[in-house]
């Protein structure tokens, strides 16, 4: 699997600049999509539900070898270049892969848990055979006053286009969402980085 | 055996509030909720609980029971109230949902929650009302209501009883 980041000064001078909190957006991340789509072929997803979101997900710790290994140099790959970029101590990453269908979300909230040393959050949205309306990740500008937020403001949308990498600062202010999806089917791999 | 057990009784009745009563309760001066990380909604507090709805919840429960607090929520397409937007309550109240609501919109549920797993749903029907007797470990949360309907709007008085 080949992955291209780009310039990391550019990506740096992005990543400070972005506002409401330090993220970056990479196109055309990977050398061929449809390899990693075709990984997914052989990942079961189960149906989560819950007051925050519907979605459907595999399992925590991929069950296919394949997945491993798209994690496995996923995070080799980028974990060292987003450490130089965002200045922050990386090393390993998770994946699962998500599919949003029609009427699925993600209700807004930080990723943000005292003790699970999540540094950095991405999504990387793979090829879709019916590209999906809707599904974009907003995110929010918060007032936080004593680890609480306090006010709420739309700051940014990015749309979940095919072979694109978000990834942005996990904290208490990092609030986004998954918009509903309002037809077609949005794929993708995400997770966490961690020291 | 746990308070949560103790304190555990739900119902629904249907048809607890005629149409034209639901259309006047409906109209209210409402106040929009934007702390997204808990909810979006619009809310009218302090407003007056029809009488039949708290002896219905008498007789349900076998308590004598009076209003600790109400207020009207209304969720349009987008809307929704998480759970932990629901503080934890250790005075055992009776909660009561009446929806006032035009129309019924499919999956627009009322989800209660005990150490947050769900024990009963409370579905989206006009005119009905639903009675829950609350443990120390419930809350409850308003489930989105999808953009794919974009007319949609429920409404519902909560109340706490006891």
């Amino acid at each position: 699997m080949h992955w291209h980041l780009g310039d990391e000064a550019a990506l740096a001078r992005a990543w400070r600049a972005a506002t409401p909190f330090p993220h970056v957006v990479i196109d055309d991340l990977a050398a061929d999509p449809e390899a990693l789509l075709a990984v997914l072929e052989e990942e079961h997803v189960d149906r989560y539900e819950g007051d925050l979101f519907v979605f459907e997900a595999s399992a925590p710790e991929p069950r296919s070898e394949e997945l491993r290994a798209v994690r496995a140099s996923f995070a080799s790959a980028l974990a060292p270049v987003l450490a130089r970029v965002t200045g922050r101590s990386l090393g390993r990453a998770d994946m699962r892969a998500y599919a949003y269908r029609v009427g699925h979300y993600l209700l807004p909230h930080t990723d943000h848990r005292e003790g699970l040393g999540r540094v950095l959050a991405y999504a990387y949205y793979l090829p879709s055979p019916t590209p999906p309306n809707g599904g974009e990740l907003e995110l929010f500008r918060c007032t936080v006053d004593g680890g609480a937020i306090t006010a709420v403001e739309p700051a940014c949308v990015i749309e979940p286009r095919a072979n694109r990498l978000v990834v942005f600062e996990v904290g208490d202010a990092s609030l986004h969402q998954v918009r509903e999806v309002l037809a077609g089917l949005r794929i993708s791999l995400a997770g966490w980085f961690y020291p | 055996m746990s308070l949560d057990l103790l304190f555990g009784a739900t119902s629904i009745v249907p048809d607890a509030i005629d149409g034209l009563a639901a259309a006047a309760l409906r109209h209210q001066r409402f106040t929009r909720y934007g702390l997204l990380d808990r909810g979006s909604y619009e809310i009218a507090e302090g407003v007056a609980v029809p009488p039949a709805s708290i002896a219905h919840a008498a007789a349900a429960t076998g308590r004598t029971l009076r209003v600790i607090a109400s207020r009207v929520l209304r969720l349009s397409a987008g809307d929704y109230v998480l759970a932990h937007h629901d503080p934890l309550r250790d005075d055992n109240p009776v909660e009561l949902v009446l929806d006032l609501s035009a129309v019924a919109v499919p999956d627009a549920d009322v989800w209660y929650r005990r150490r947050g797993q769900p024990f009963f749903r409370v579905p989206s029907a006009p005119g009905s009302l639903a009675i829950v007797e609350r443990g120390p470990t419930v809350t409850s949360n308003h489930a989105y209501v999808s953009r794919q309907r974009p007319d949609a709007v429920v409404v519902r008085l909560i109340a706490l009883l006891g």
